[in-house]
């Protein structure tokens, strides 16, 4: 949540004291606010109970009042004697007195003498006066509620009642909330004929349900304060019943004080309490960051510094103290060092030739990078070798050749000092010139040869050197593939037998797009890209075409006819060549099994890579393959085949001979021919190469060896089969010479099997003339 | 008082001894609603036939004794002078503001008698200006057949045979004027029996004497 552990810690600091903070000030509010409600329930309660007496006290007093007049004697009498006059200034004097709203005076019969009243209240009074002891108590009169207070006339029988009526009016509420020692507020309520609670002069808010509930309860429970939800806050509130003279009426006095005024004189506390808390938490938090900062800093720096070290950049970090921290950075501190060291010494390793100490191929594009950058164009790569080198190793040893590879060197950077020298292969030293143009670069390369081909001393012995030297222009953007055209040229300087060579692209080829073209090589072989040609063989001696050599044609989707010169050795370098040849042999089968049906029984033959030869898994194929072979099957091999691994071809030629395959060897006289190997091979049949066939017209010498070679074949049972035959002439000599097969333009071009059909429906005369 | 009664009976049997032969008697009984026997009480018989010249004999005294009138209801007729005794050691100012006899007779002290006289029949409520729960009832009759009830009993002798109307009074008696009105004929001799009930008006003012 928080990334910065100073964060994390004064967050946790301060989180924990504010929480401790909030509990305490809780217990501190409630504390408080209930000791405030306590409190404010207690003098309610005290209130109430000098309400009870006030209003008793108030009431003796009337009663007092209203005694004095009902015993008067003189009164009496004209009560007795229904004086109404005096009756009625007799109230009215006394009224004055008690300073009461009301003073009247009700007969036995209930009529009211002394007041006028509105029929409706009259019959109130005179109702609540019926067969009443001395009634007292609160009675609505218009509308308002109203204390009254009667004393019996006696004279001596009770003839009526003197009444006062005091309205229990603001200036009445007023006065009694004055006795309280807390700001209370009252007002009376009486019940209307709707069971509601009501008062004339009550704000509004005290109609509110909660009111009727309280009064419901407080009449239930006397004298127990209770909380009263009003519009205008919470207050406690008092419900002191008052005895009322309507029957099914009813009168209460609500005393009410509002909570947060009881609160009130705590607040200034409560105001401490949170200051005190809020800067409390203040101190805290600086406190726990103060001490968090020191404890995260050393580790800031730490991550600062293994920042630095993931960059490469300097990474000590300063020490302070010696807490776990500082013993932490101190370690740091030398694993960074140690880090540091190690580098370079991989960095040195990485860009330097063990054996000779020159910088390496790495080093050298990385000069030659920071070169092209700042010199642009007109610089040229230079890949130098030292001719004979393996001779020379050979003769001097390992360490001594190393030697003389380093002075050499030494020489060129003490000669070139565009970008110093370095050593990409083992004999190779590859530098950069400056030159505009690539004759200027040759002619450069001409200049520091004349001075680098100079013997170098070795141990006090002088070793000639000879260098062949590649150049390539340097491309900025690819000073790897400069360097490596480079060595290119040199091959390339060095298979044109020349002391110096520029990169020729034409020459060299599209290696990747040829490495592309191996990988599709699979799918064309499923796909039907491949096709097979066959070359007719002519039998001289039968006069008849007696057998073709199938040859394998690609028609890539892309590039068109691809020759087999180009492929073939791909596919021998790749593998590819197992994969290749199984199609061919199935497919030559097919072709011959197709021919046989057409009534034509040829021998067909097969070239077979040295590389096959090398598997002996391709016995098992080919067993299997020819079985169901319709003629003779001619594996052509070349003697160079089998040359590389003697052996094993042989077994493998002695196994194809036992299975009943002919075995051809193929291009007599154009490599390396070996009698030794000639006389051990099984073989069937010899091909005399095209080379010397087509000159033996020509040349004394070619049909010499030609004739010897015939004979030679023949005396070690071999048929002979002569290649490249394009005129009439070399068929003529052949066929004179004893050669038993032609194979050549002049008999046919190879051709696909829709054509070979045609061919061979021909009858042939012509050939058989030349014979 | 007990005393006093029994020696009142006393008289009214001489009284009834002396008049004709074999006249009626009435024995009324009172009681509440809820059967409680009512004292106190007058009852006033007046033949259709009239009485001739028979009267209450007196002498009537309402004595003033031990912060009371004594006795509560005294019957009296029309006419007659009733003496006002004070027994008590202190004043007594005995007044009646009732239509039937208005008068005081102020502060008088030990042993001092008043004597008023009531002329008009009707109910006299006296009371006391010094002592308010001083309280008694003269009733003024106009004939000459009248008895007080004693638990809730009365018996009224030496009536004529005929018709007559009985009336029952008192003080705090639930009726119009406090009084319950009855006809009935007298046999001409024997007693005839009469229950009435009545209930009684709650006051602080009345006597536990039933």
């Amino acid at each position: 949540m928080f990334r910065r552990l100073s964060t994390r810690l004064t967050v946790l600091y301060a989180a924990l004291f504010g929480a401790v903070l909030l509990v305490v000030s809780l217990a501190v509010f409630f504390a408080i606010s209930n000791a405030a409600q306590r409190q404010v329930r207690n003098e309610l309660s005290a209130t109430g109970t000098v309400f009870d007496q006030v209003w008793s006290l108030r009431s003796d007093r009337l009663r007092e009042g209203a005694s004095l007049l009902s015993r008067d004697f003189g009164f009496r009498e004209a009560a007795a004697t229904h004086d109404a006059a005096t009756i009625g200034s007799a109230l009215d004097n006394l009224k004055r007195r008690m300073g009461v709203d009301y003073a009247f005076m009700v007969d036995a019969e209930g009529q009211v003498a002394g007041a006028r009243f509105a029929p409706a209240d009259a019959a109130a009074i005179a109702k609540a006066f019926d067969g009443a002891d001395d009634p007292s108590g609160v009675l609505l009169l218009g509308g308002e509620p109203y204390q009254l207070v009667s004393a019996p006339v006696l004279s001596p029988d009770l003839i009526g009642w003197v009444v006062f009526a005091v309205k229990l009016d603001d200036k009445e509420m007023r006065a009694l909330e004055r006795l309280s020692s807390i700001p209370l507020s009252a007002v009376v309520l009486h019940r209307t004929a709707g069971g509601a609670w009501t008062a004339s002069h009550a704000p509004a808010e005290l109609m509110a349900p909660a009111v009727r509930r309280v009064i419901t309860d407080g009449l239930k429970a006397r004298a127990m304060p209770q909380v009263l939800d009003l519009a205008s806050g919470r207050a406690a509130a008092l419900v002191k019943p008052l005895p009322v003279l309507e029957p099914g009426g009813g009168a209460v006095l609500l005393l009410r004080y509002p909570l947060a005024q009881a609160l009130a004189p705590y607040r200034p506390l409560l105001i401490i309490v949170g200051l005190l808390g809020v800067g409390g938490l203040a101190v805290v938090s600086w406190g726990s960051w103060l001490l968090a900062r020191g404890v995260t800093r050393p580790i800031s720096e730490l991550d600062a510094a293994a920042h630095r070290l993931q960059r490469g950049e300097e990474a000590q970090v300063e020490i302070a103290g010696d807490d776990e921290l500082a013993r932490l950075a101190q370690s740091f501190n030398a694993m960074a060092a140690e880090i540091r060291e190690r580098e370079q010494k991989i960095t040195r390793l990485a860009m330097h030739d063990n054996d000779t100490g020159l910088p390496n191929r790495l080093a050298l594009e990385r000069r030659a990078e920071a070169l092209a950058e700042g010199q642009g164009p007109g610089a040229y790569v230079c890949a130098a070798g030292l001719d004979r080198f393996a001779h020379m190793r050979g003769a001097i040893g390992h360490a001594l050749a190393a030697r003389a590879v380093r002075m050499v060197g030494n020489r060129i950077s003490g000669l070139a000092p565009a970008c110093g020298v370095a050593r990409i292969s083992t004999d190779t030293l590859s530098f950069v010139i400056a030159a505009d143009d690539a004759e200027a670069a040759q002619a450069e390369v001409q200049r520091l040869l004349e001075l680098l081909e100079q013997p170098v001393r070795v141990d006090g012995e002088a070793i000639d050197v000879a260098l062949s030297v590649g150049l390539s222009p340097l491309a900025p953007d690819a000073v790897g593939q400069s360097i490596e055209r480079a060595t290119i040229a040199l091959d390339q300087a060095r298979a044109g037998r020349r002391k110096l060579a520029l990169f020729d692209a034409e020459a060299y080829g599209d290696p990747a797009a040829n490495l592309s073209l191996m990988s599709s090589m699979l799918g064309g072989l499923a796909s039907g890209e491949f096709q097979l040609w066959h070359q007719p063989k002519f039998d001289m001696r039968a006069g008849r075409i007696s057998g073709c050599e199938a040859l394998v044609r690609w028609n890539h989707p892309t590039r068109g006819l691809i020759t087999p010169d180009l492929f073939i050795p791909m596919a021998e370098e790749t593998g590819h060549i197992r994969a290749l040849t199984e199609w061919v042999v199935g497919q030559a089968i097919a072709d011959q099994r197709a021919l046989a049906e057409a009534g034509h029984h040829l021998d067909v033959a097969v070239n077979i890579s040295g590389r096959i030869l090398g598997e002996p898994d391709f016995l098992d194929f080919a067993r299997k393959a020819l079985a169901d072979a319709a003629g003779r099957i001619c594996f052509e091999i070349t003697e160079t085949a089998v040359i590389e691994n003697p052996d094993v071809a042989m077994a493998m030629l002695a196994a194809f001979a036992d299975m009943g395959v002919s075995i051809s060897i193929d291009d007599f006289g154009a490599g390396l021919s070996s009698l030794a190997y000639l006389k051990q091979i099984r073989g069937h049949e010899l091909k005399i190469d095209r080379s010397i066939v087509q000159d033996v017209t020509e040349s004394q010498r070619d049909a010499l060896i030609v004739r010897s070679t015939i004979d030679l074949a023949h005396s070690l049972g071999l048929k002979v089969v002569a290649e490249g035959i394009e005129t009439a002439e070399v068929f003529q000599v052949l066929a004179a010479m004893g050669c038993d097969h032609a194979q050549g333009y002049l008999v046919a071009r190879p051709q696909p099997l829709s054509q070979l059909f045609e061919f061979l429906a021909e009858d042939h005369p012509r050939l058989r003339n030349y014979g | 008082m007990r005393e006093r009664m029994r020696m009142l009976a006393l008289l009214a049997l001489v009284l009834g001894l002396a008049g004709p032969a074999g006249a009626a008697e009435l024995d009324l009984t009172l009681s509440t609603g809820a059967g409680k026997p009512v004292s106190d009480a007058v009852v006033m018989v007046r033949p259709d036939a009239g009485h001739g010249s028979a009267r209450l004999a007196g002498p009537f005294v309402m004595a003033q004794k031990d912060t009371q009138f004594q006795p509560y209801v005294l019957i009296v007729p029309v006419g007659a002078e009733v003496s006002f005794p004070n027994l008590d050691p202190f004043h007594h100012h005995v007044y009646s503001f009732s239509k039937a006899k208005t008068f005081e007779l102020k502060l008088y002290g030990q042993d001092q008698t008043r004597k008023v006289t009531f002329d008009k029949p009707g109910v006299v409520a006296l009371g006391c200006n010094i002592h308010d729960n001083m309280a008694a009832y003269i009733r003024v009759v106009d004939t000459p057949f009248a008895a007080r009830t004693a638990a809730g009993a009365a018996v009224v002798r030496d009536l004529p045979p005929g018709p007559a109307t009985v009336t029952i009074w008192h003080p705090f008696l639930k009726a119009p004027d406090n009084e319950i009105t009855r006809r009935v004929t007298l046999p001409a001799s024997g007693a005839l029996r009469l229950s009435v009930s009545g209930d009684l008006k709650p006051s602080r003012l009345q006597r536990g004497a039933y």
